[in-house]
């Protein structure tokens, strides 16, 4: 029987307000997940230790943790995986990352819950309910079946770039429920969602750091959610209300008009007052030879390049 | 006989960070590798046009890797956004018969060459952090980075997704570390290796921008490195343009000189550094020189 050794991130603030950490031991079976075993120790070793579970099976969500410093859902880790990727050392478990503890690996959820209530997930259709239900195709649902596995993890939020420089950005798992909704053929608020996640810390405010993508336990790739509103808020007409959205717009002048970025459109396209008050800041780049020539590039048949923006639909 | 590539610098590489495209240029000879141009080749629209017309942006990659599969060779790239945007489309079509058969159709009626699905994408770091590119470096007999404390800094989208990318842990990344130790530097190890350098949202959310670059500056000092080293010029804008302003905004001092992966390489085949041309760097690279003795 293998034995396993578990570092693990204690806060009680009932005894105390202080973070300390815990090591504990424990002989287990080999296939024996990083729920199981942190359970084993609760009822075992230490009452006090406190986590967040239900399901066991990974539909609930609750059980999301950091193992070795990377968010997982602890009842689909195994301990012996863990041990084989971090060279057999002490297996360091910590609450998910962007949230506050509450005691030991329990966080304040209630941010995130916040957040999620704020992109309305759920359907509104538009017009009287008919008589029997609507239905819907497979194609029509395949565009929104990605983003209908989440289960509220939150495992994205906790690894999310963005959210931790700005607490307030509403992160990856509720904008890819706002693309559920918006792009579910049944509801009826498209352009009003198009405008709810276009504003400050919405769409814009990805920093496609890939870590949503990369994290999500069930595949759901938020990151590509959000790119797909990006897509919507441009097919509804509200690009031009965010500074995010007129620099994507600023790639696709360039793109017309020589094929590569433009970088000299870049700067004032996307903030127009801030780039003329950064005007110390573009004599020092400018000093470096950093400022683009103001003649923008044209690449090799660009006339199939302007072909293809002309015929190129977009389906989202 | 050199091995060839498709070269696809970047718009960064070709206008604002000119420093990374000639270094680049100047060390394939010595890599034993010749870079191709590719002048009908467009921007990859750096996720910007796939956040607004995906379709578009699928089609214009498309065409671009048919560019690389007519002239037969592969793509090299020397940046981390070109390598994610290029790799993806190519995932994309070559998963989905139907996808590429419609993509190509847009391609023909624009003219276009269709494409096969028979290229693959990669990078200058990828490419030297195997056994062949290491050994490449060996034959030049390098002249060695003399213990020079080298902070390795991924950024985020060499790495993941890995489903697309690939090419290694992308929670351990080790490919950095094998270069600099190769040269004969030191590695300056940190948490903050593969965080985001903001980036994307520079322009449109700076404040947000400027407190992720932070992390990863200041992780760095703190490691004692004498720089920092990344295979991306975009990281490299946040890290070494913006600067001063993250000083400014987090309200402390890195004094952390950036270098491009070619320059460091440069460095340690002790190529005249001139070409490489620091000069256009906005934090100086002074006492990095001095270290290596160039």
């Amino acid at each position: 029987m293998p034995t396993s050794t578990f570092d693990i991130f204690r806060y009680q603030p009932d005894t105390g307000p202080e973070h300390f950490r815990q090591t504990y031991e424990l002989e287990h079976d080999a296939d024996l997940t990083l729920l199981d075993a942190v359970l084993r120790l609760q009822n075992e070793q230490d009452g006090t230790l406190a986590v967040r579970y239900s399901c066991r099976s990974a539909i609930c969500g609750s059980c999301a943790c950091r193992a070795d410093g990377k968010t997982v859902l602890a009842c689909m880790s195994q301990v012996e995986d863990l041990k084989a990727q971090n060279g057999g050392q002490p297996i360091k478990v910590d609450p998910i990352g962007n949230f506050e503890p509450l005691k030991d690996l329990i966080v304040d959820m209630d941010p995130f819950w916040e957040k999620f209530k704020s992109v309305k997930p759920y359907l509104v259709p538009d017009g009287p309910a008919p008589e029997k239900e609507r239905i819907v195709s497979k194609e029509a649902m395949q565009k929104i079946y990605n983003e209908s596995k989440c289960i509220l993890c939150a495992a994205c939020y906790s690894e999310c770039n963005s959210l931790a420089a700005d607490a307030d950005y509403v992160g990856p798992a509720a904008l890819a429920w706002g693309y559920r909704f918006a792009a579910d053929e049944r509801d009826g608020q498209r352009t009003a969602r198009a405008k709810l996640y276009s504003g400050e810390h919405g769409v814009w405010d990805c920093t496609r750091c890939m870590y949503c993508n990369e994290r999500c336990p069930k595949g759901v790739d938020p990151r590509d959610a959000i790119e797909k509103l990006g897509g919507i808020a441009f097919n509804e007409g509200v690009s031009w209300a965010d500074a995010g959205a007129r620099h994507a717009k600023a790639f696709l002048i360039s793109m017309r008009t020589g094929g590569k970025l433009n970088e000299t459109l870049l700067v004032p396209f996307t903030n127009p007052i801030k780039s003329q008050l950064d005007l110390p800041f573009a004599l020092r780049m400018l000093s470096k030879g950093k400022a683009p020539s103001p003649i923008p590039h044209r690449i090799k048949k660009l006339d199939e390049v302007k072909k293809l923006m002309k015929n190129v639909k977009e389906t989202i | 006989m050199a091995r060839q590539f498709a070269y696809y610098p970047g718009c960064v590489a070709e206008f604002s960070s000119k420093e990374l495209n000639r270094t680049t240029k100047a060390l394939a000879p010595m890599l034993d590798i010749e870079l191709l141009p590719m002048p009908a080749a467009t921007c990859c629209g750096a996720g910007d046009i796939a956040e607004a017309k995906p379709n578009l942006y699928l089609t214009l990659n498309v065409r671009i890797l048919s560019q690389a599969e007519e002239m037969g060779v592969d793509i090299m790239t020397i940046c981390n956004v070109c390598t994610l945007n290029l790799r993806r489309a190519n995932k994309l079509v070559k998963d989905d018969p139907r996808l590429l058969e419609a993509v190509n159709e847009e391609l023909v009626k624009a003219g276009a060459r269709p494409y096969e699905g028979t290229r693959e994408v990669t990078h200058l770091l990828w490419f030297l952090a195997t056994e062949e590119g290491l050994s490449l470096l060996e034959k030049q007999g390098p002249k060695g980075l003399k213990g020079l404390r080298v902070a390795p800094y991924y950024g985020c989208q060499l790495l993941r997704p890995s489903s697309v990318m690939g090419f290694e842990d992308p929670d351990q990344p080790q490919s950095l570390e094998r270069l600099i130790r190769a040269l004969g530097g030191e590695v300056a190890d940190y948490e903050a290796k593969s965080k985001c350098c903001g980036f994307p949202i520079l322009l449109a959310r700076e404040a947000v921008a400027l407190k992720e670059s932070h992390v990863a500056l200041s992780q760095a000092r703190d490691s004692g490195a004498d720089c920092m080293v990344t295979p991306c010029p975009l990281c490299h804008l946040a890290m070494d343009a913006y600067q001063r302003k993250a000083e400014a905004a987090n309200a402390t001092e890195y004094n952390m000189p950036v270098l491009h992966l070619p320059q460091l390489i440069g460095l340690g085949l002790g190529i005249d550094t001139s070409i490489m041309e620091f000069k256009r760097h906005m934090v100086p690279v002074n006492n990095v020189l001095e270290v290596v003795g160039s």
